[in-house]
C-alpha cells in the first residue's frame, strides 16, 4: 500500500529530471547555433576545383547557370594573379580575363589574410573559397565573381 | 605637323577622360542590424564595384549580396533567405547618384572634404531616394570615400519575424568606404 503512494512522486521526480534534462540539451542546441563561426576554409571540401579562365568564360556565357552550379559552395581556382587591391586593413586577390575585362575576386578569410598580403601579380596561386556567385557590372560593363573566407590552398 | 599635333592632342583629352572616373573592386559595405537582444546580424562586403566621376561628381556601386559575410552560418542563412533579401532572386545592391556640391571639392587638393551625395539605392528589387553626407580625403593621387548612413528595412520591403521581435533592427547602418588610386 505504501509503495503504492510512492509511484506518483517517484514518477514526478522522473518526469523533472527528464525535463530538466531536455531543456538544458534544448538550451545547449541553440547556444551552438547562436556562438557558431565559419570553419577555417583550409578544412573544407571543395565542391568544384576550376581554373580562373574556365570559371571567368562559364559565368560570362551564362551567370544564372553558372550561379546555380557554384553559389554558396567552395570551389578551388587557380591562375595567375592580376591585381591584388589593398582594402582597409584587407586585401582581396584578382584573375583578369584581359581581353573582357571580367574577373574573379578573393577576400581572405582573417586568419589568411598574411598569406594574401604575400602574393603579388604575376604569382600563379590556387585559391579555396566560398563562392558568393558573378553578375555584369553595369559600371565595368564586364561580369564579376565575388568569393568569401578565402585560403590560399 | 598639325595632324601629329591635333593626334597627340585628341590622346592626352582621351586620357585626362578616363583619369577623371576612379574606379575600385574593393570597396567595401558594412551592414549592422544588431540589437540589445542580438549582436549576430552584422557583416560586410569586401568586393563591391564602385566608381567615382570627379569632373561629374557621379558616384555609384554594386555589391553582389551573398558577399556579406556573416561570423554566424545561421545568421548568414536568414540574410540570404526568400523572407529577407530573397538573394537568389535580388542577387545585387546597387547605388547610383551625385555628389550634389561639388563646387566645395578640390580632387586635385590635398585635404578632407564633405561631400552632399543624392541618389537612388536599390535593394532587395525596390529602389529609394537617399540622401546622405560622405567623407572624402584627397591625398596625392589617392582619394578615399566614406559614408554612413541608415535604411529603413519597411521601405524596401524586407520584413521578418526577427525584426518583428528586435532581433534585427528595422533602421540597420550602412557604411560604405571606397580607397580610389
Amino acid at each position: 500500500m505504501s509503495n503504492e503512494k510512492k509511484k506518483p512522486g517517484a514518477l514526478r521526480k522522473k518526469l523533472l529530471i527528464g525535463g530538466l534534462i531536455f531543456l538544458l540539451a534544448g538550451a545547449a542546441v541553440v547556444w551552438y547555433i547562436f556562438t557558431e563561426k565559419f570553419a577555417d576554409t583550409t578544412g573544407e571540401k571543395a565542391a568544384y576545383t576550376v581554373t580562373a579562365d574556365a570559371l571567368i568564360q562559364e559565368f560570362s556565357q551564362n551567370d544564372s547557370l553558372a550561379n546555380i552550379k557554384y553559389a554558396e559552395k567552395i570551389v578551388v581556382v587557380s591562375g595567375i594573379v592580376s591585381e591584388t587591391e589593398s582594402a582597409d586593413t584587407t586585401i582581396n586577390i584578382k584573375f583578369t580575363d584581359t581581353t573582357t575585362g571580367s574577373y574573379a575576386i578573393f577576400a581572405f578569410q582573417e586568419q589568411h589574410l598574411a598569406e594574401a598580403k604575400a602574393i603579388k601579380v604575376g604569382d600563379q596561386v590556387s585559391i579555396k573559397g566560398s563562392c558568393s556567385g558573378g553578375a555584369f557590372s553595369k559600371i565595368l560593363d564586364a561580369e564579376f565573381i565575388t568569393f568569401k573566407r578565402c585560403a590560399l590552398n | 605637323m598639325k595632324k601629329s599635333v591635333l593626334i597627340i592632342g585628341l590622346v592626352i583629352a582621351a586620357g585626362a577622360t578616363f583619369a577623371q572616373k576612379k574606379v575600385t573592386t574593393s570597396a567595401i559595405v558594412s551592414f549592422d542590424a544588431t540589437t540589445s537582444k542580438d549582436a549576430l546580424p552584422k557583416a560586410d562586403n569586401k568586393t563591391v564595384v564602385a566608381s567615382l566621376d570627379t569632373k561629374k561628381g557621379t558616384v555609384a556601386f554594386e555589391a553582389i549580396v551573398k558577399n556579406f559575410a556573416f561570423s554566424n552560418p545561421m545568421i548568414q542563412d536568414h540574410f540570404n533567405a526568400e523572407s529577407w533579401m530573397n538573394s537568389e532572386k535580388f542577387s545585387t545592391a546597387a547605388f547610383t547618384g551625385n555628389i550634389t556640391n561639388l563646387s566645395a571639392i578640390n580632387f586635385k587638393k590635398d585635404g578632407t572634404y564633405t561631400a552632399q551625395v543624392e541618389g537612388d539605392l536599390t535593394i532587395h528589387g525596390e529602389t529609394q531616394k537617399v540622401k546622405t553626407t560622405a567623407t572624402i580625403v584627397v591625398s596625392g593621387s589617392t582619394i578615399t570615400t566614406k559614408s554612413d548612413f541608415t535604411v529603413k528595412l519597411e521601405d524596401y520591403k524586407v520584413s521578418g519575424p526577427a525584426i518583428g521581435a528586435g532581433k534585427v533592427s528595422k533602421e540597420p547602418k550602412i557604411t560604405v568606404s571606397a580607397e580610389f588610386k
